[in-house]
Formats: structure tokens, C-alpha cells, sequence
């Protein structure tokens, strides 16, 4: 098959496509076969269903305090033990989940979005434009990323909605360096020039050639970028700039308390902890399985 | 009326004004103590002093003098300077150095310290102190009354830095503090005030006696007339003093403080539960952290400090005070005070007086009852309750006393929902318009400990108050605490204070549900520690066991 055969249309048949539609079935094999994929999977999938159906199944309500009986130790009653104002912690943990995986996934599909398309431009169009965004890009990546992020949350004031742009506006520079990277690397194949010779225009171009054939590096880099917003969603919270109380939030529930660590009162931040480092964990797992299997 | 040899004697210490507070004590409507904190308040020194009521630096040693003293507190927020610090460590530290005309005990009431008597004229509106003889700064020279009038020159003027213009607003002006002679000072105020030597105490952290040639630079000298003088500073890590043995008192017993400067409270306490500090500063919030540790313990004092809930009373919810008066119902004070606060508060009753100031009069306690918040906001035409946003700071207890009136709130169908924000998003610029604290419809501000309810009386709640978040706006109000202000004697006092605290549950702009008590934690070995409700901490007697 040649991409200047009239009979194949270029804008139908991208190479990967041709190649993908029948290596497919057959890469779901040793996809199924990859421990950490796998191992990744169920965890996450457990915190999902635990996002979706968790109070319906917490043994308490998880935002009912008890206030005269604080800081219970871990029993048989509350298995992870009561927090400072009494509820129970194992509750708050299943719960705790839904709005860090309602924030960071919404942030990373944002990141990713508009790092994808600034990502494609810088690409395709290169010169000038390439170099000015680039380098605009690259000062703004300079600067911390939770700095950055903390800034802007100050000025617009905490909510999930700010921490979703944030995280978003701020990602989408990382991916767009990526991106740019990959579309690079296709742009002077053949199959964009035969795009091109056949008249179609730089929209479809992009989007419509390039754009299936550099998914790889973008799905690996928004399993990698989920995770980073597992991370800084938590972060944020801890902060106190993220998800508000009284909320079950994981890192609202460490910042609420590490104060006591010193006194002996582990278990609120231990659970909490666990948990976040679950998810960050199971999403690397992921990516890492799904790079390798990827890049096979 | 009860007569008594001992009575008559009270009664021939003073003139009328004492007298009221006599026949207060004698129906029994006022403690024994109270009535030492008025003798002391009038400028009876010498009957407060002769019931061992006297001058700061009494406590007996009850360890071996010499060693040092470690302190840990927070980093100070800019410089240490008399005349600008608010921070509660740059009060610490300088309660080392500097001293006060007058020491509001936390016990004794007010006991002179740099002043050794005041009187007032009849009207209330000319205060004059006599200073005490024979007090040296730390560089040798002697204090005089131009020390002290420049010192209050420098905390009234409203083009200079002073952080103390709030209080001495619409009171003291520029130009009124005036020596009479090298010894004797006088304040003519803007408006009469029977409560006036609070406002030359340690109660407004400020008015510390400096030198009259103070250049600014406080840091580079740590110049006062105190127990302790410098040893080093070293900004942002702390400050060490060695015991001034020309200080006109009883000689310090430490031979040295070291404070250090701590960016976490997680890292004081550490640092106290290794044996590497003394002291350091409590809030309720950890509690639960040094609690049960037999090598630390908590001191404890009462205070006038408060967390605000302030409503809009021009905007809406709040415009109805029964919707109000029904968010109020709602709260279990006693939960609130037993379980947030560990039993270190006592439960209020929606007004600042605070059961320390002895014109606070005893009201039945406001308690939870839900039936009748809902009845009030059926009445107001909300019987299915609203939402409405709650805005707090990032500090101390306040995000979990939110958490729970979000929760008690629930119980009458009132939706809160929270708006948590870091202390400096949260005050802004703290004026009208620009600030989270003063704007929101309604918001959870902490008060620190004052002597007098004054300035909570009109700085939160007069129509013309800075700090008015609830925008209250009432003529009664505002002419009550103007017959307040200007009553001389206990009585009166009490009388205008009653009518307030009723008007203030009746309307109910602010929900005060407790009052705090301040505390301080120092290791178990620690003996002979002083403090106040506003961080000031007295170490000239303390030892280590």
C-alpha cells in the first residue's frame, strides 16, 4: 500500500490506523497479562466504586460528628479510629475519595485538552509561532508548580472549580511540550504531505492525521499527569486552597490532622496517607503498564 | 442594709464612687474580687496591694534561681517594635524588656507598674498617674514623665505606625498626654472614661514606656525599663536576655531567656516533648497532643477572648432578627465548650461581656433549642430554612467550630455551606469592601482577650465600628454604650451593661457562644510562670525545678 494510491483515501487510512485495526486484538493479551496493569486497575477501580457508592456502604455517617468523644484509637467499632471532632475516620476514607476523583481527572482531561492542541499548533505550524509559545511556555514551567498553583488559588479563591482550572492551565504546558515533540517527529512523513497535496487544510491536518498517531505519548502523559493531580489536588487541600470542610477529603483530613502525630494520634493521617499513596501508586502502575505495552 | 465594723472600714477608703461598689458588694451583687479589680481600677493601689493584691512580681520561687529559660514561639510577623507588634510572639518577647504604666493581672485585676497611683477627675475625662521613683532604662538613664508622654504621643499619632490607633480612637488625641511634672502625668480624653487605666495597661500591647529619643529601631537596642535586657537577636531565629540587676524591682531569678523562633507549631512541640524547650504557647487544637503527657502541663487563666459568628443584619438572610435569633438557637454551647474546646471556655450568651468584667451582668444561659429556632423561622417565613455561606480563616479552632455549626444548623434545616480561607484572603485590607472578614454575610472571626468590653462594644458593633462585620446599625445601641463609656461607677456600669447584653440577645447581629480561656504549656519542672490573656509572659520569677 502506498498513501498516493487514489484508491485509498489518505484522510481514511493514516498509517497506524492501517496498522492498529489489526494489531488491536492482539495487543490486548499481554495488556491482560501485565501484573501492575492489572494490580493498577483494581485499585483504582475499587477507590471509583468507592467514589460512586461509598455512603451507601460506610458503617457511619461520615460527616456526623461526636464531639464528646474525639480522637477515638482504632477499635472493632471504628475500625480506623474517630477524628478530632469525632467521626469516624474508615468512613471518611471510602468517602474521601469522590472529590479527588472527581477533581483530578477533570483537571488532567483539561491539561491534557488544551495541552494537546497547543501541543498539535506548535507542531505543525512551527517557526516563529513554535519558538515565542515555546519559549513562553517554558518560563511559565520555571516556576513550582504547586507555587504557581497556589498563587492563582489565592487570587480567585478556593473552590473545586479553581482547582480544576488551575491544575488544567497549569498541566497543559507539560503536555503541550510533549505533544509538540511527538507532532514534530510526524509532520514531515509522508502521509501528512500526501494530507496536504490532497488539499485538505491545516485543521484537518492535524487533527484528523496527525493527531490518532501521536495518542500514544498523549495517553501515556495524561496517566502520568492523573497521577501528578492525585498528588496536587492533595497537596492543595493539605494546603488549605483546595476542597473545602467538611469535606472527607483526604488531604483536608491530613491537614486537619498532623498537628497531632506528636501526641501520639497516628491514625487520621496514616489512613488518609494510605489511601492517597494508593491512588497515585495504582495510576503510575497504570501508566507504566500501559507504556510498556505500549512501546512493544 | 448589713452593717460591719470591716464595711465601715471599706467605706472611709474612698468617696462615692467606691461607696456604689461597697453597697454593690454588700447585697451581694458583686465578688470580693471583683471589688479588689474596681478598688485597683479607681486608683485605690494601696487597698488592692494590702489584700495581697499589690505589684506584679509577688510569686514565691519555688525552684533554684539562676539557669535558663527556653521559649518557643512562632515567628514574629515583621519587626518587634513597641509601637506596630500585634503578633502574640512579639508580645512574649517583649514582655521581657518592656513594662507598662499599669499590668492587667490576670488575678490581681490592674496593679501598678511603672505608675504607682491614678486618680480621675469628677467627670471622668482627665486621668492622672503618678509615676514611680527611681526607674532606670536599660541604658542607665532614668525614666521621667517626658519618656511616658512621648511614648503615648507616638501610639496616638494618626500619621505615624502606631497599631494601637484602633483603640485609642475617639478617646485620645495627639497633644492630650501631658507631664505635670517630671513624676505626674495627665490624659485629657476625647470623651469622658471610668475604664481608662485599661488603656494605659498592658491591655493595649503598645503602650509600652520607651525612651523619648526611641529613633525606630527597636530591634537593635530592645531599650525598656524590664527584668531582662538583650543579649542577642538574630531575626527570624529568636532573641536571648540576661537579667537587668539594675531593674528597680525583685531581680530576676533566670539568669537568661532564650526564645526561638519557630515557622510550625508542630516543630515547638517537639522540640518541648525532647526536653529542648520550657515553654510555648497552647492553642485548643492541640490539645489533644500534649493532653496526657505527664511531662508537660497547662496553665490556665481566664480571658474575655472570643470566635465571632457576625450576620449581616442588612442583607438577606439576616435581615430578620428572628432568623437571626434562630441561627443562635441552634448551637450546643456546651458541646462546643466541653468537646472543641477540651472544658478551657466558658459558654456566652451572644454579647462580649465576658464573666471577667466585673460590670458583666448574669443573664440565663442561651442554649440549644431547635423547636424554637424552628418556630422563629417559621415566623420570619422561611419555615424550610435557607442556605447561606459561611466565611472563616485557616486558624486555630475556627474551621472545626464552622464544621460544627454547619452540622447544628442542619438540625433546624439550614443549609451552610463553608468558605475557608487563609488568614490573609480572609481579613484583605481589613476595611469596608475589601475584605472577606468585614463584607461576608456571614463569617467566623477569633477576638483576642481585652481588659474592658470597650472595644469590643464599639469597634464591633457600633454603627461607626471598624471591625462592624455584622453592619450593625442601632441608635439605642450606640447611645448605650455611650452611657457606658462614661459611667464612673460599678452601678451604673452594671445598669447600661444589662440593657446591652439584652439588647444584643434580643437582636443578636453576633453569636459569641463561649469565651476562651487562654492557656500556656510549660514543662512539668517549669515553676513560677506569670502570663496574661494577650501573651505577654512573666518569667522574672519563674524557675526550673
Amino acid at each position: 500500500m502506498t498513501y498516493f494510491q487514489p484508491a485509498s483515501p489518505v484522510l481514511s487510512k493514516p498509517p497506524v490506523d492501517v496498522e492498529g485495526a489489526d494489531a488491536r486484538p492482539r495487543r490486548a493479551a499481554p495488556a491482560l497479562r501485565s501484573p501492575t496493569l492489572i494490580l493498577g486497575v483494581v485499585v483504582l477501580v475499587f477507590w471509583v466504586f468507592c467514589a460512586i457508592l461509598g455512603t451507601h456502604v460506610v458503617p457511619f455517617d461520615p460527616y456526623a460528628d461526636n464531639v464528646l468523644s474525639t480522637f477515638t484509637p482504632p477499635d472493632s467499632e471504628h475500625w480506623f479510629g474517630t477524628d478530632q471532632l469525632g467521626r469516624d475516620v474508615f468512613s471518611r476514607v471510602i468517602v474521601g475519595s469522590r472529590d479527588i476523583l472527581t477533581v483530578a481527572p477533570l483537571a488532567t482531561v483539561l491539561g491534557v485538552g488544551l495541552g494537546a492542541v497547543l501541543g498539535l499548533l506548535l507542531g505543525y505550524v512551527g517557526g516563529w509561532f513554535d519558538a515565542t509559545v515555546s519559549r513562553i511556555l517554558d518560563a511559565l514551567m520555571a516556576l513550582p508548580l504547586v507555587v504557581l498553583a497556589l498563587m492563582t488559588l489565592v487570587a480567585v479563591g478556593a473552590s473545586n472549580l479553581g482547582v480544576i482550572l488551575v491544575i488544567g492551565f497549569v498541566y497543559a504546558p507539560i503536555v503541550a511540550r510533549t505533544v509538540r515533540t511527538a507532532v514534530y517527529a510526524q509532520r514531515e512523513l509522508d502521509y501528512v504531505s500526501a494530507a496536504r497535496l490532497s488539499g485538505a487544510g491545516p485543521i484537518v491536518v492535524m487533527f484528523r492525521e496527525i493527531l490518532p498517531n501521536v495518542r500514544q505519548p498523549i495517553l501515556i502523559e495524561a496517566i502520568v499527569r492523573l497521577g501528578y493531580a492525585f498528588f496536587t489536588v492533595a497537596t492543595l487541600s493539605f494546603l488549605g486552597l483546595g476542597i473545602q470542610p467538611p469535606s472527607a477529603d483526604w488531604g483536608l483530613a491530613i491537614a486537619d490532622g498532623y498537628v497531632f502525630l506528636s501526641g501520639g494520634l497516628w491514625w487520621v493521617v496514616t489512613f488518609n496517607g494510605l489511601a492517597i499513596i494508593s491512588l497515585v501508586v495504582a495510576t503510575n502502575l497504570i501508566a507504566e503498564g500501559l507504556g510498556a505495552f505500549e512501546t512493544r | 442594709m448589713r452593717k460591719s465594723p470591716a464595711i465601715d472600714l471599706l467605706r472611709r477608703l474612698s468617696g462615692d464612687l467606691w461607696n456604689v461598689a461597697v453597697d454593690e458588694h454588700v447585697e451581694g451583687h458583686l465578688s470580693r474580687r471583683d471589688l479588689i479589680r474596681y478598688a485597683s481600677l479607681i486608683g485605690l493601689t494601696g487597698f488592692a496591694a494590702s489584700q495581697n493584691f499589690g505589684i506584679i512580681g509577688q510569686a514565691r520561687a519555688q525552684g533554684k534561681p539562676g539557669g535558663t529559660i527556653r521559649v518557643g514561639v512562632d515567628s514574629p510577623s515583621g519587626a518587634i517594635d513597641p509601637v506596630t507588634i500585634t503578633s502574640p510572639p512579639a508580645i512574649t518577647v517583649l514582655s521581657q524588656v518592656g513594662e507598662y504604666l499599669v499590668f492587667d493581672d490576670a488575678d490581681k485585676g490592674l496593679v501598678p507598674s511603672l505608675a504607682l497611683s491614678w486618680e480621675a477627675n469628677d467627670k471622668g475625662d482627665v486621668w492622672t498617674f503618678k509615676l514611680r521613683p527611681g526607674v532606670k532604662f536599660h541604658d542607665g538613664r532614668v525614666m521621667s514623665a517626658k519618656d511616658v508622654v512621648a511614648s503615648f504621643d507616638r501610639l496616638v499619632d494618626p500619621n505615624g505606625p502606631s497599631s494601637a490607633l484602633s483603640a485609642y480612637k475617639g478617646l485620645l488625641s495627639k497633644g492630650a498626654i501631658k507631664a505635670v511634672d517630671d513624676m505626674t502625668v495627665s490624659f485629657t480624653l476625647d470623651a469622658p472614661n471610668g475604664n481608662f487605666p485599661f488603656y494605659v495597661s498592658s491591655d493595649v500591647v503598645n503602650c509600652i514606656i520607651i525612651p523619648a529619643d526611641f529613633s525606630g529601631n527597636y530591634e537593635a537596642s530592645f531599650m525598656g525599663t524590664g527584668p531582662f535586657k538583650l543579649d542577642t537577636f538574630q531575626a527570624k531565629k529568636g532573641v536571648s536576655f540576661v537579667r537587668n540587676d539594675e531593674y528597680w524591682g525583685e531581680k530576676a531569678l533566670p539568669d537568661r531567656i532564650e526564645i526561638t523562633f519557630f515557622d510550625d507549631y508542630q516543630a515547638i512541640l517537639l522540640a518541648m516533648q525532647a526536653g529542648q524547650m520550657d515553654i510555648m504557647p497552647y492553642t485548643p487544637r492541640l490539645a489533644p497532643a500534649f493532653d496526657h503527657n505527664p511531662s508537660l502541663k497547662i496553665l490556665t487563666i481566664p480571658s474575655s477572648a472570643y470566635d465571632e459568628v457576625h450576620m449581616r443584619v442588612d442583607q438577606t438572610p439576616f435581615k430578620d432578627k428572628r432568623v437571626r435569633r434562630a441561627m443562635a438557637l441552634t448551637i450546643d454551647r456546651d458541646a462546643v465548650t466541653k468537646g472543641l474546646l477540651k472544658g478551657r471556655a466558658t459558654p456566652a450568651n451572644d454579647h462580649p461581656f465576658a464573666p471577667i468584667f466585673p460590670s458583666a451582668v448574669e443573664m440565663p444561659q442561651r442554649k440549644q433549642d431547635i423547636a424554637e429556632a424552628k418556630r422563629l423561622l417559621a415566623e420570619a417565613g422561611v419555615p424550610n430554612g435557607f442556605e447561606v455561606t459561611l466565611t472563616t480563616e485557616q486558624a486555630y479552632s475556627l474551621p472545626d467550630y464552622a464544621v460544627l455549626m454547619q452540622n447544628f444548623a442542619k438540625l433546624a434545616g439550614i443549609d451552610i455551606k463553608l468558605n475557608v480561607e487563609p488568614q490573609d484572603s480572609y481579613y484583605g485590607e481589613a476595611v469596608y469592601g475589601k475584605s472577606d472578614w468585614l463584607d461576608s454575610v456571614m463569617g467566623l472571626t477569633d477576638y483576642g482577650h481585652r481588659g474592658t468590653p470597650d472595644i469590643f462594644l464599639n469597634a464591633t458593633l457600633r454603627s461607626t465600628g471598624t471591625w462592624n462585620a455584622a453592619h450593625f446599625n442601632n441608635p439605642t445601641y450606640d447611645g448605650l454604650v455611650a452611657q457606658y463609656a462614661a459611667s464612673r461607677d460599678l452601678k451604673s456600669q452594671r445598669e447600661a451593661a444589662t440593657k446591652i447584653q439584652e439588647l444584643l440577645m434580643d437582636e443578636t447581629p453576633l453569636i459569641i457562644a463561649y469565651f476562651s480561656k487562654f492557656c500556656l504549656v510549660t514543662a512539668a519542672k517549669v515553676q513560677g510562670v506569670r502570663f496574661t490573656a494577650i501573651s505577654h509572659v512573666l518569667l522574672d520569677r519563674a524557675t526550673v525545678a
